[in-house]
């Protein structure tokens, strides 16, 4: 009460007083003063005109009221700005053309900011996130490719009391399987140590994150849930918390859901449910704990410092396993914000780059148009300064009016962006980490409120000062009579060049982009991705009863998988299938391994890919056999003494001449995993029967590696991928491949991520960031090529229009038709020629730095054709509008105005 | 009837404060009572007079509250505040000080000098 009260003396104070209130107490004293003269003897009549003359008139108080109180700029900036909105309403055709190209220019431009800000500035909710790092080790023979290491119970004390660390966090991932409900549902779990809740300091939507009360009695059975997962599996239900849910046969209680922007962890994969890691030893029962470590470094302590302090702790840990680590390394924290920096950043700030071009297309459109519309505006200007009006006061006004429609443009352009920043996040979402939310917030509406004011100012101001130079009183008196031949300098033909060399080039690159796309596109894949599908399935191997001690038997479990594959083989319509666990392309799963190969004195390990699949899978993939012969039924089920490699395998390791028979092993082949089984002789010597074509397994666009195929037998992880080659759309035959599946064990989940392979091309990072490049750069191409023929259109239409009468008297005096055409279209020609001319010098200039930005051949051609197109539309764009000059009649343009 | 007396910049924003000192008073009231003090010899510029309440009260060394006149009229009648008070104290030292400088300059004989 006491408060509001304070407020409002405060503000009666600080308000200015209202117009009648001023008013009012004028007319009091005029009133005093008239009877005073009555009062010395005037007749009444006289003493009001007498009254009224001493102390002016009471309409006009007001005014000098605001005045007095410095008020009087506002007053007039007020002025301007209504003045601006009425003139674009009288305007409505120029407003919009003006508007428009700003809000294409603002919106798309804000929409970059904010994926920026999203992306790379702020891209995680965590706190401190700057400061949280993933430990790399990066092998001094492959330095390009750094490798996370997984610290033991012991090794993660000794790390977490290092000096430059604040916290750190633990972490590992598995693999497991909601039961107790209808069918079996596969969800990944991340198991956190159990500082998780400070280390993150996310506040959860519902409940609390893990505690470090968790930890007691070897783990509290408790649960926290993912955003999506809560919504998938939940529908959202606000009421979750202190609900149960049975995750591999054991029940847990739902504490906590976390907020969407949480979707922790970039390193293996977002988790569907976080739990407590003290639960991985009593339930799971693993003899080695393994922790990825997060580590939160304390604040100040730079990259440098906190590297060759932790270095000798990883040197001893090196020590203590050596297998883990390569001969020559060095520790490199990696900032975890750097993966997506360096995949993003590229990518964003060509985006920015033409981005920036396009808004200043828009601008210099709007000043084209200023500029044209100024002439016929040069009869009011010229009457202002005539009354007294400053230079600076004429700017002014015309610069407000240039902000008044580019902040028209600004508001239209933020709420174009709201969809605008989702476009890059649909058209690549693996790009991005999964944590960016895309929101309008505080920064970037000061940015697009700056930018506005900027826009405003920078194409506002050439006009402003051209129009308000003093010379343009002598306007006055004749207004444009008769046929005044225009005075030879435009300014506006400049910014039409410009224009045009900057449309130019955005052509150019959008046409590189296309092309590069179409090449990556027909770039020979190794195999064929049409009509097969990848689908999953998880073996219960958590099942506590009769069926989970089975299926932990080689034998078992192999015949299985192989009872599942014959059964999806048997759907009508379905042409082959294949196991291939972690082998499906275009990146495949699998990971690097060390092998060794008979006859090879190098101390230098070898690495290849293993992959894991069943005899079909060539044929599956229509993967050629170059040499040699792939095993058969029998091979397939004892998994041993066998191998096929690929192309890229025996050009880098064998001799071309006797390639076959060599002999090679795999050491770490029993060392994956729990719920693994292996066969009996998995890491003894195989013979490399055959070699098969190469097919890619590391990204669309990377060359194949190294790569070795063994019977999945030898290594069978707790769930199994099968390539389903069909004779149409693969999707179609989901329903009945499940029921096959569901014929062999009806409680037999089947993984949500059955997906054709085609659309794992489209997901493959390089595939969606070319695409991405080529659509967004064409749109922005398209939005800058239509900007720009408006401009010229405009111009041309103009000036046409200012020249009827020169035109009307030059058909009179008999010029041709042809001729008079050709004198109007040759307005704005002669710029958009200037402009295609220097859009050739300086895209030829900028093409090499474009070329290693986009990672691609900066193509001539594409330039010529992107010319020739412009040329031909610009044409057009002139043409038109000049046509008016011939068509309107001659008596008619005499008298025009 | 005595020469009118023209006022130097700032003067006038004074001598509001001055009438205004002795006692409440509305606009017509202060320029009367300016007129009264100064023996008619002050022709108070009309246009600049409400300028200068305007000024005064912005600033809040008056303070302006609606009332009712002599002839049972509503007007706005205008006082002092502290801070005016303390201005005033401070013009007016500054004001006497000047006075009597430039008053001893020109009182200066030209032996003297």
């Amino acid at each position: 009460m006491s408060l509001f009260s304070a407020i409002r003396n405060r503000w009666r104070h600080l308000a200015p007083r209202t117009p009648s209130d001023v008013e009012e107490e004028f007319r009091s004293t005029l009133e005093a003063y008239q009877q005073d003269l009555i009062r010395q003897g005037f007749p009444e009549e006289e003493a009001r005109r007498k009254a009224c003359v001493d102390l002016g008139p009471a309409a006009a108080q007001n005014e000098k009221y605001r005045d007095a109180i410095g008020l009087r700029p506002f007053d007039e900036l007020g002025g301007d700005i209504r003045y601006g909105l009425r003139a674009l309403r009288r305007n409505p055709g120029f407003a919009a053309v003006a508007v428009l190209s700003l809000t294409l220019g603002i919106g798309a431009t804000t929409a970059m900011f904010s994926l920026i800000y999203a992306v790379l500035l702020h891209p995680f909710p965590y706190a401190g996130a700057d400061r949280i790092m993933n430990p790399a080790i990066v092998n001094e023979q492959h330095p390009d490719e750094p490798q996370w290491f997984p610290l033991n119970k012991a090794q993660f004390d000794v790390m977490r009391l290092a000096a430059p660390v604040d916290s750190l966090l633990g972490f590992n991932d598995s693999h497991m399987e909601i039961t107790g409900g209808g069918l079996p549902e596969a969800v990944y779990g991340v198991y956190l140590t159990e500082n998780a809740g400070s280390f993150f300091n996310v506040r959860p939507i519902l409940g609390r994150n893990i505690e470090p009360s968790d930890a007691e009695n070897g783990g509290h059975a408790v649960v926290v849930l993912n955003y999506r997962f809560w919504q998938r599996h939940f529908s959202g239900d606000p009421h979750v918390i202190g609900q149960t849910l049975e995750i591999d046969h054991a029940t847990y209680t739902i504490v906590g859901v976390m907020p969407r922007s949480f979707a922790f962890n970039d390193t293996t994969g977002t988790g569907d449910v976080y739990l407590p890691s003290s639960l991985m030893r009593s339930i799971a029962n693993v003899p080695y704990m393994a922790y990825i470590p997060w580590i939160k470094l304390r604040p100040h302590v730079t990259l440098v410092a906190a590297n060759s302090a932790l270095e000798p702790i990883v040197r001893q840990f090196a020590k203590e396993d050596p297998t883990r680590f390569p001969d020559h390394w060095h520790l490199a924290l990696q900032p975890i914000i750097v993966p997506y920096r360096q995949q993003t950043g590229r990518t964003l700030t060509l985006l920015l780059a033409g981005v920036v071009l396009l808004l200043i297309i828009g601008c210099a459109n709007c000043s084209i148009l200023l500029l044209a519309r100024g002439r016929t505006r040069q009869h009011e200007l010229a009457i202002r300064s005539a009354i007294g009006a400053s230079r600076w006061r004429i700017v002014r006004q015309l610069l407000v009016e240039a902000v008044v429609i580019s902040c028209t443009g600004a508001i239209l352009g933020v709420a174009a962006s709201y969809w605008l920043a989702r476009l890059p996040l649909l058209l690549s979402p693996d790009s991005f980490p999964a944590e960016s939310v895309i929101r309008i917030n505080a920064p970037i509406l000061a940015f697009s409120v700056t930018l506005a004011l900027l826009c405003g100012v920078l194409f506002g101001l050439v006009p402003a000062l051209r129009l308000s130079r003093k010379d343009s009183a002598r306007m006055l008196p004749g207004r444009q009579l008769g046929v005044v031949a225009v005075p030879g300098k435009h300014r506006w033909s400049a910014l039409i060049a410009a224009q045009v060399a900057l449309t130019l080039l955005l052509m150019a690159t959008a046409g590189t982009a296309i092309r590069s796309f179409l090449r990556l596109t027909q770039m020979p894949l190794g195999y064929d991705p049409n009509n097969v599908m990848s689908l999953g399935i998880m073996l219960h191997v958590h099942d506590p009863g009769d069926w989970g001690r089975r299926i932990q038997s080689h034998d078992v479990r192999a015949a299985y998988i192989e009872q599942i594959r014959a059964s999806i083989a048997s759907v009508a319509g379905v042409s082959t299938v294949a196991v291939g666990t972690n082998a499906t392309p275009p990146y495949t799963g699998a990971v690097e391994d060390s092998f060794n190969i008979d006859g090879n004195s190098n101390r230098e390990q070898p690495q290849a890919r293993v992959m894991l699949v069943s005899q079909q899978y060539f044929a599956a993939l229509h993967i050629p056999v170059v040499q040699g012969r792939i095993w058969n039924v029998d091979e397939n089920l004892r998994g041993d003494f066998i191998a096929v490699v690929n192309r890229a395998f025996a050009a880098r390791y064998l001799s071309s001449s006797n390639a076959l028979g060599r002999q090679l092993r795999i050491p770490d082949l029993t060392t994956w995993g729990r719920f693994t089984v292996t066969s009996t002789q998995s890491t003894s010597w195989r013979q490399i029967i055959g070699i098969v074509g190469d097919a890619r397994n590391d990204g669309v666009d990377r060359s194949v590696v190294p790569a070795i195929y063994l019977p999945y037998t030898t290594v069978m992880l707790p769930y199994v991928q099968f390539l389903v080659r069909t004779q149409r759309d693969p999707l179609t035959y989901l329903h009945s491949i499940r029921a096959a599946i569901a014929s062999v064990a009806s409680d037999q989940e089947v993984s949500n991520g059955a997906s054709p392979l085609s659309e794992a091309i489209e997901r493959d990072t390089q595939y969606s960031r070319q695409r991405l490049f080529s659509v967004l750069f064409g749109v922005f191409s398209a939005i800058a090529l239509a900007l720009a023929l408006v401009g010229i259109f405009s111009i041309v239409a103009y000036r046409v229009a200012q020249r009827t009468t020169e035109f009307g008297v030059r058909l009179a005096l008999g010029a041709p038709r042809a001729h008079v055409l050709w004198v109007a279209a040759r307005i704005a020609l002669v710029s958009v020629a200037a402009g295609i001319v220097l859009g050739l010098a300086c895209d030829s200039f900028l093409g090499a730095i474009l070329a290693h930005w986009m990672q691609n051949a900066f193509a001539a051609g594409n330039l010529f054709i992107a010319a020739a197109l412009f040329a031909l539309s610009a044409l057009l764009a002139c043409l038109l509008p000049a046509r008016h000059a011939i068509t309107v009649p001659p008596a008619v343009a005499l008298h025009y105005e | 009837m005595t020469k009118p007396v023209e006022l130097p910049q700032g003067a006038l924003e004074m001598l509001i404060l001055k009438a205004v000192s002795l006692g409440p008073l509305h606009g017509y009231g202060i320029l009367l009572r300016i007129q009264q003090i100064s023996g008619e010899r002050l022709e108070i510029l009309q246009g600049s007079f409400y300028t200068a309440i305007y000024r005064l009260e912005r600033q809040r060394w008056i303070e302006g509250e609606w009332g009712e006149s002599e002839n049972n009229r509503r007007a706005r009648f205008y006082s002092l505040t502290a801070a005016g008070k303390r201005q005033l104290k401070a013009e007016t030292a500054k004001w006497v000080d000047m006075a009597a400088v430039v008053a001893g300059i020109l009182n200066t004989k030209a032996d003297e000098v």
